[in-house]
């Protein structure tokens, strides 16, 4: 397989990933863009990485946070302007339940949104997930954790509308 | 924390982790007996996991992994040239830009998108154990009249008792383009089917399937509306309640053989 197959093969799950990541769709597709003219670059550095996908996801991200600290869009949250003019995903697969559970991705602290979508979307391993986040896997598993517990409070907060998506959770202290 | 054994335990960050790994399968054999066994006896803790899991699926849904050939062939080739224009990057950038913008447009007019739209609400709502439908099926002339009013169409609810499956009841959701219905069956062995029907399909009849992890949609349009059948059955089988479906709903499936 060339290498350029072996890109070729990652892409529908590298447009995923950066499109779940920034939750835009022009942005996410200039994101694999990027990522892979710089993965091409630096073919080199492939041979010492085994794994394809990861290693380009690992570039993906590193874009995408300097893409973020130029725009100082950080603190990503509902409350955003980049989540203001978000519209893409919302459009494609549609419906209030899925309005509500995307702006509760976008909530989450950068930090926490990133391994839930590595685990759960990717559904890469933790050690997978931690060597692309560069971080030990005890770290993975504690902000995993909390994505979840985030992630169900911010859903729960209101089920009492919509009875039946997801229960209602009330946090614990 | 203490031995205290019941869900209060659960509230610690590291339980809370091992239900994590657990839902992840990145728990030691051993561990995951015990997880497993701890949450037959923990209905809160159960829930939790529940939730994660229902979360991955919804996430899954929500970014499903995309189809599109000619972007995945046109991609590579547009690098080269893209590293050439390296040296004008904000001109690159526009037009890269500007051609995913008119290939997702093409994308969202897809008049199929009902059929993602089931396949998400099958996903959500057939695991439900509580609130499985908005309106049971033991009124069902009030649930005819009412999603027939909002769908401002005559539905015609298919029976299924021939295939096992009775009629649960059916819900009201927001659809790609205007209201959609889903009715949900289920047989003795507790498996549901849902049926998915919405405005705003091509008006020409076809035949198409859609898989998503282990649920299979099977997607027509008849007389302008678009109707889904989803479930977890094997293919075949989902195929032949999907024909009977659409012929009971005045479709004709006799162009899918």
């Amino acid at each position: 397989m060339s290498l350029r197959d072996d890109l070729a093969a990652c892409l529908p799950q590298l447009r995923r990933y950066a499109r779940a990541l920034t939750g835009d769709a022009a942005w996410a597709d200039d994101l694999v863009q990027d990522t892979l003219e710089r993965a091409l670059a630096r073919t080199s550095m492939l041979r010492a990485h085994s794994n394809t996908r990861a290693w380009l996801m690992t570039i993906l991200r590193h874009l995408y946070i300097d893409q973020l600290r130029k725009h100082r869009e950080l603190a990503l949250d509902a409350d955003d302007p980049v989540w203001q003019r978000l519209e893409a995903p919302v459009g494609e697969v549609g419906g209030l339940l899925l309005l509500d559970l995307q702006r509760a991705l976008y909530r989450l602290p950068l930090e926490q949104r990133d391994v839930l979508l590595l685990v759960t979307l990717e559904q890469l391993s933790y050690r997978e997930a931690a060597a692309i986040l560069q971080v030990p896997v005890g770290t993975v598993m504690s902000r995993l954790s909390r994505a979840r517990e985030h992630l169900r409070m911010l859903l729960g907060s209101d089920a009492g509308s919509r009875p039946g998506i997801f229960k209602v959770v009330r946090q614990r202290p | 924390m203490t031995d205290d054994r019941s869900s209060t335990a659960l509230t610690t960050g590291p339980e809370l982790e091992r239900l994590s790994a657990l839902v992840d399968g990145e728990l030691a054999p051993h561990e995951q007996a015990e997880v497993a066994a701890a949450l037959a006896h923990d209905v809160q803790a159960s829930a939790r996991v529940e939730d994660y899991r229902r979360q991955g699926a919804a996430l899954r849904s929500l970014f499903p992994l995309p189809t599109d050939v000619r972007y995945v062939l046109v991609l590579p080739r547009r690098t080269w040239w893209r590293r050439v224009s390296a040296a004008l990057a904000w001109a690159g950038a526009g037009m890269i830009l500007g051609t995913g913008g008119v290939w997702l447009s093409t994308r969202e007019a897809d008049p199929w998108a009902f059929s993602r739209h089931a396949d998400l609400a099958y996903a959500v709502y057939a695991p439900e154990q509580r609130h499985p439908v908005e309106v049971a099926a033991t009124d069902q002339a009030h649930l005819v009249e009412w999603l027939s009013r909002r769908l401002a169409r005559t539905l015609t609810i298919p029976a299924l008792n021939e295939y096992g499956y009775t009629l649960m009841g059916g819900r009201l959701l927001p659809g790609a383009a205007g209201p959609a219905a889903q009715l949900m069956y289920q047989n003795q062995a507790g498996r549901r089917l849902t049926l998915y029907i919405t405005e705003a399909a091509p008006q020409h009849a076809s035949f198409r399937l859609l898989r998503q992890e282990d649920r299979r949609t099977f997607y027509w349009a008849s007389a302008g509306a678009g109707y889904a059948l989803s479930g977890q059955r094997s293919e075949p089988r989902l195929r032949e309640i999907a024909m009977d479906v659409c012929s009971s709903v005045g479709g004709n499936p006799q162009g899918w053989q």
